[in-house]
């Protein structure tokens, strides 16, 4: 990117209240997340370790702005250490997915040929599995837990990180600095690892990194379900679980999660909204002249 | 135009191996990854008599090459393991359950392009206004919910404090009794329809209202988005634009022209989104008590009921698999402009 196409992306950012609404909230997300055991009101509770009778499913009061719930536990500080959870297991996802789909994407699009169309044969029919559907034939393999959430999630997931490192290397993997990288005599995992892979990373980073929200959605799905995160962790969709068997006497249990859930995932996606019309050039020449 | 004989012999070969594929990958996941399959795939209550059967039933003995002989053979020959939830084989279990989750589905999908078209058609055409912005928040929150937090709510709001829908299951079992309903398809809208059983029909209606609404939330979003994005280049086109030059009422050049240019492709991407809906199905039956294949997979979950959970695995993934090359055959038909 030169420095007015960097201009230009910071004018269309700018000028977009929801693009801006999106920064917002993923920043204050993933600030929350880092210093939330530190500032939620009742850390007991929040970890869940504590049981007080006295205050059972008090409804959102000032004291309880989110309520309790049946074990007295307050669900604000709950909620609020579940935006930690929530970014663990997101950045855990994505960072392992994206490791795999790296590797494979990349020896697959620069070796071609009969490695190249294995790898990526293997690649299609994962993807030939619905979303979360082999996520949850993993966790249920591998049983309940933080760890296992990750990893059946990063395991379903690497197959579109594949796919899309392998076209930006196919794009890539002609042009003529890798050729002479070859010509020198560099070996073809320095070429590959040196060479194509940081001219092919940048938009499959990014990408990632907004998946970020779909990550949290799916794992929130899995803990729904009762094979994601086990109790007492106050993951967002186990809290919500939690709360439907008393969702006739106590409502708020379910409902603060799910807020929680939304306007993060929205922040993402309202991010991942904007960083498409950044990549899509003409939606974008379009839109500056605009002055949009 | 007609398609290619090629076109459909191609796809279907690859269907084949797609399907292979799919198999596959779930031998590995539950025959390579765990230490001792057969101790998942009895359950937490067996005995060791139970477990030892197991071994010998899954041909944990053999080597791995012959176990997945054995594996994709039982498979094909129907016998998918039995259910220790209920005692039942897990295939006819799925097989009898399948309409249920089928009618909510294409419900849903109804709901989903007869709302989404018109908004996102109507938002195209007020580009850059309120409701244009308005039409966009909506999509992208109602792509943001999980499904299973909106049923739960709306199930609470619409049920229990308004009283004014059933809250669970598909039919009302007394009314079924009372009336003589015998379902013969098992899509209830379809089977009370035939045999003129009115209070049925009404009944089914407002039970699979709220599910479906549900559910329809993330294709109609989906709908919206594209169809707002494709109505925009339409609208560019220029015999769209020559057409309203000409003085041809809009209405009607929206109707005529840009409606179906659009409709077939958001029609073709719903069929995609096919499989995030059925995975969203499983959280929706459980919550409205729907006895589809969702319900049964998410009690089985909740049960640790291991082979009920990957017979299902298995049969949706072929089935969206089966699904999606049908849908790319039909729009391969409908749009002579793909080619693949």
């Amino acid at each position: 990117m030169n420095l007015e196409e960097i201009s230009s992306t910071f004018k269309l950012i700018r000028s977009n209240p929801l693009s801006i609404a999106g920064i917002v909230i993923v920043a204050t997300f993933v600030i929350v997340g880092l210093i939330s055991p530190y500032i939620v009101p009742y850390p007991a509770d929040a970890w869940g370790y504590s049981y007080n009778l006295e205050t059972r499913l008090v409804p959102p009061s000032p004291k309880h702005i989110f309520g309790t719930d049946e074990m007295g536990r307050d669900l604000f500080s709950r909620v609020v250490l579940g935006a930690r959870f929530s970014l663990i297991i997101a950045i855990g996802v994505v960072s392992i997915a994206l490791a795999i789909g790296i590797v494979v994407g990349l020896v697959a699009g620069y070796m071609g040929g009969s490695v190249g169309m294995i790898l990526m044969r293997i690649t299609d029919m994962f993807l030939a599995f619905p979303p979360l559907l082999l996520a949850i034939a993993f966790a249920a393999t591998l049983g309940r837990g933080l760890i296992n959430v990750i990893i059946s999630l990063a395991l379903s997931w690497w197959p579109w990180y594949a796919r899309l490192i392998y076209i930006q290397v196919n794009s890539v993997k002609n042009l003529l600095f890798v050729d002479a990288a070859r010509i020198i005599g560099l070996s073809t995992t320095k070429i590959m690892f040196r060479h194509i892979l940081p001219n092919s990373l940048t938009p499959v980073v990014i990408q990632a990194a907004l998946d970020m929200g779909s990550a949290i959605l799916e794992a929130a799905g899995l803990s729904f379900l009762g094979i994601g995160v086990p109790p007492p962790i106050p993951e967002w969709g186990l809290l919500i679980s939690q709360g439907w068997a008393l969702i006739n006497t106590a409502w708020w249990i379910s409902l603060f999660p799910g807020i929680a859930i939304v306007i993060t995932v929205v922040g993402f996606n309202l991010l991942a909204d904007t960083f498409q019309e950044i990549m899509d050039p003409r939606l974008r020449s379009t839109m500056v002249m605009r002055g949009i | 135009m007609p398609i290619s004989r090629e076109y459909i012999i191609k796809r279907t070969v690859s269907l084949v191996f797609v399907v292979l594929g799919v198999i596959v990958i779930t031998f590995i996941i539950t025959r390579v990854i765990p230490s001792r399959p057969e101790l998942l795939w009895t359950g937490p209550h067996a005995t060791i008599e139970q477990i030892e059967r197991a071994r010998r039933e899954l041909h944990l003995d053999k080597p791995i090459y012959i176990q997945l002989w054995y594996y994709l053979t039982d498979l094909f020959m129907g016998n998918w393991g039995v259910s220790w939830r209920t005692k039942m084989p897990v295939l006819p279990s799925i097989l009898g359950a399948l309409p249920a989750t089928i009618e909510l589905v294409v419900v849903a999908f109804v709901i989903a392009i007869a709302a989404g078209v018109p908004i996102g058609m109507s938002a195209a055409i007020r580009r850059g206004t309120g409701v244009d912005g308005a039409v966009r928040v909506f999509s992208v929150v109602g792509a943001s919910t999980p499904v299973f937090w909106l049923a739960l709510l709306l199930q609470l709001v619409f049920c229990s404090w308004l009283g004014l829908l059933p809250a669970a299951k598909r039919v009302d079992e007394y009314l079924v009794l009372s009336t003589g309903f015998r379902p013969v398809t098992g899509f209830y809208l379809i089977d009370s329809l035939i045999q003129g059983n009115i209070p049925i029909f009404i009944d089914v209606v407002r039970r699979i209202l709220l599910p479906a609404t549900v559910l329809s939330l993330y294709p109609m979003c989906l709908s919206i988005r594209m169809t707002r994005a494709l109505t925009l280049e339409v609208l560019n086109e220029l015999h769209v634009r020559s057409s309203i030059a000409w003085g041809i009422p809009r209405t009607r050049v929206l109707y005529r022209y840009v409606l179906r240019n659009v409709l077939a492709p958001v029609i073709a991407s719903l069929g995609l989104s096919f499989g995030y809906t059925i995975v969203g199905a499983f959280m929706v039956e459980i919550i409205f008590v729907w006895p589809g294949i969702g319900y049964y997979i998410a009690m089985s979950l909740l049960s640790y009921d291991y082979p009920a959970v990957i017979g299902c695995v298995i049969f949706v993934a072929i089935l969206y698999s089966i699904i999606n090359t049908a849908v790319d055959l039909v729009h391969a038909t409908i749009d002579p402009r793909v080619k693949l």
